[in-house]
């Protein structure tokens, strides 16, 4: 089971539609952000321009797994204390603007990071609860502004943002409380960064898992360039999808491009050997 | 083998508008920074706007975010050469 649905869950299906967790009592009592390893030694990022420095990386480049094992745990333990997402369905998305109050469309750290995106092209991420209202304390954090939507706005958005290949998760600001409803991709994504690349789960799978039905599957090949994870390729030899199940984050973009139905998200936790993979 | 990114600030005035190199890099290795902390009720001055290497393990050398820098900027090197 997931570990955040057991401890926060209380009763609902999964930890993320319990209001509760949206809630300003827990909002207040956010923990101070504990320095993640090594990223001390990076300029200050609205953000965060990276989660782990240099040694990381070199003791990564030098083959030192029990050290890069070491300092990953910490890194996780830090983050999941903190900061840290859980991928998230279209369908769960819009469900979770359903139960929490205010929702807003603000820019999006991670690609001023990466790409010092204009505020007005970098409209991709979303806030979410009371510290929405807090924004003009803070104008850099919220570079840009903050556009308030109504639920039938946000929903659009969302929709329209998984349509262009963006994959939904949801973040917290001092865990439990989820403040963030971000809009994904690789490689603009930080956090997918950080655990596609260095093995790092400051981005938790999400509670799905694709499968291909090879006999529906027309080899079409569409599908291909929605997956951020590196999860799915094409079999020039069989001439289909291929999805690493082991790999995949269970979003769901893949399903929703293919016309032919052949992809499906099943359970994570129907399936034994994923259901404590995330 | 990883390389040593040195961006000399004082010749990068205003990355935040400039950005070529964090556009130009295949591997977006490049990170856009500031040199100060977030305050409280104010935004960050442009001028404190800093670009650094970040993402090392993906760099490979090619060079074209320190020839697409108008000001002469960045130097990467690697230990072993170039």
């Amino acid at each position: 089971m997931c570990d955040w649905c057991e401890k926060y869950g209380d009763g609902y299906e999964r930890w993320y539609f319990n209001p509760a967790n949206y809630a300003r009592r827990l909002y207040k009592i956010r923990r101070e952000e504990a320095e993640s390893l090594g990223a001390e030694a990076n300029p200050q990022v609205a953000g965060g321009m990276a989660v782990v420095g240099r040694e990381f990386l070199e003791a990564m480049d030098r083959g030192d797994e029990e050290e890069v094992q070491k300092m990953r745990q910490q890194v996780e333990s830090a983050s999941w204390f903190t900061h840290f997402g859980q991928v998230v369905t279209l369908e769960e998305a819009l469900r979770v603007i359903d139960i929490m109050y205010p929702i807003a469309l603000i820019t999006c750290a991670c690609r001023r990071s990466m790409l010092g995106l204009p505020d007005e092209e970098n409209f991709t991420c979303m806030g979410m609860g009371p510290g929405m209202y807090k924004w003009e304390r803070w104008p850099d954090t919220y570079r840009g502004g903050v556009q308030f939507l109504t639920p039938e706005e946000a929903k659009e958005v969302i929709t329209k943002l998984n349509k262009r290949g963006l994959v939904q998760s949801l973040f917290t600001f001092g865990t439990p409380y989820l403040g963030g409803l971000c809009n994904c991709d690789y490689p603009g994504c930080a956090a997918i960064r950080t655990v596609v690349d260095l093995g790092i789960r400051i981005l938790w799978k999400g509670h799905y898992v694709a499968q291909v039905d090879h006999d529906l599957c027309n080899g079409c090949a569409s599908c291909i360039q929605r997956c951020q994870f590196k999860a799915l390729s094409f079999s020039g030899s069989m001439n289909k999808a291929y999805i690493d199940q082991f790999q995949c984050f269970g979003c769901g973009l893949c399903v929703s491009e293919c016309d032919q139905e052949a992809i499906t998200l099943v359970e994570r936790a129907s399936l034994p050997a994923l259901a404590n993979v995330w | 083998m990883l390389p040593t990114i040195i961006v000399d600030d004082d010749k990068c005035p205003d990355p935040l508008s400039c950005r070529k190199c964090l556009l130009v890099c295949p591997n977006y290795v490049l990170g856009l920074g500031t040199d100060v902390p977030v305050e409280k009720y104010r935004e960050t001055d442009r001028e404190h706007f800093v670009v650094r290497g970040v993402r090392f393990e993906k760099c490979t050398g090619c060079m074209d975010c320190v020839n697409v820098c108008p000001h002469d900027a960045i130097r990467v090197t690697f230990s072993g050469g170039i």
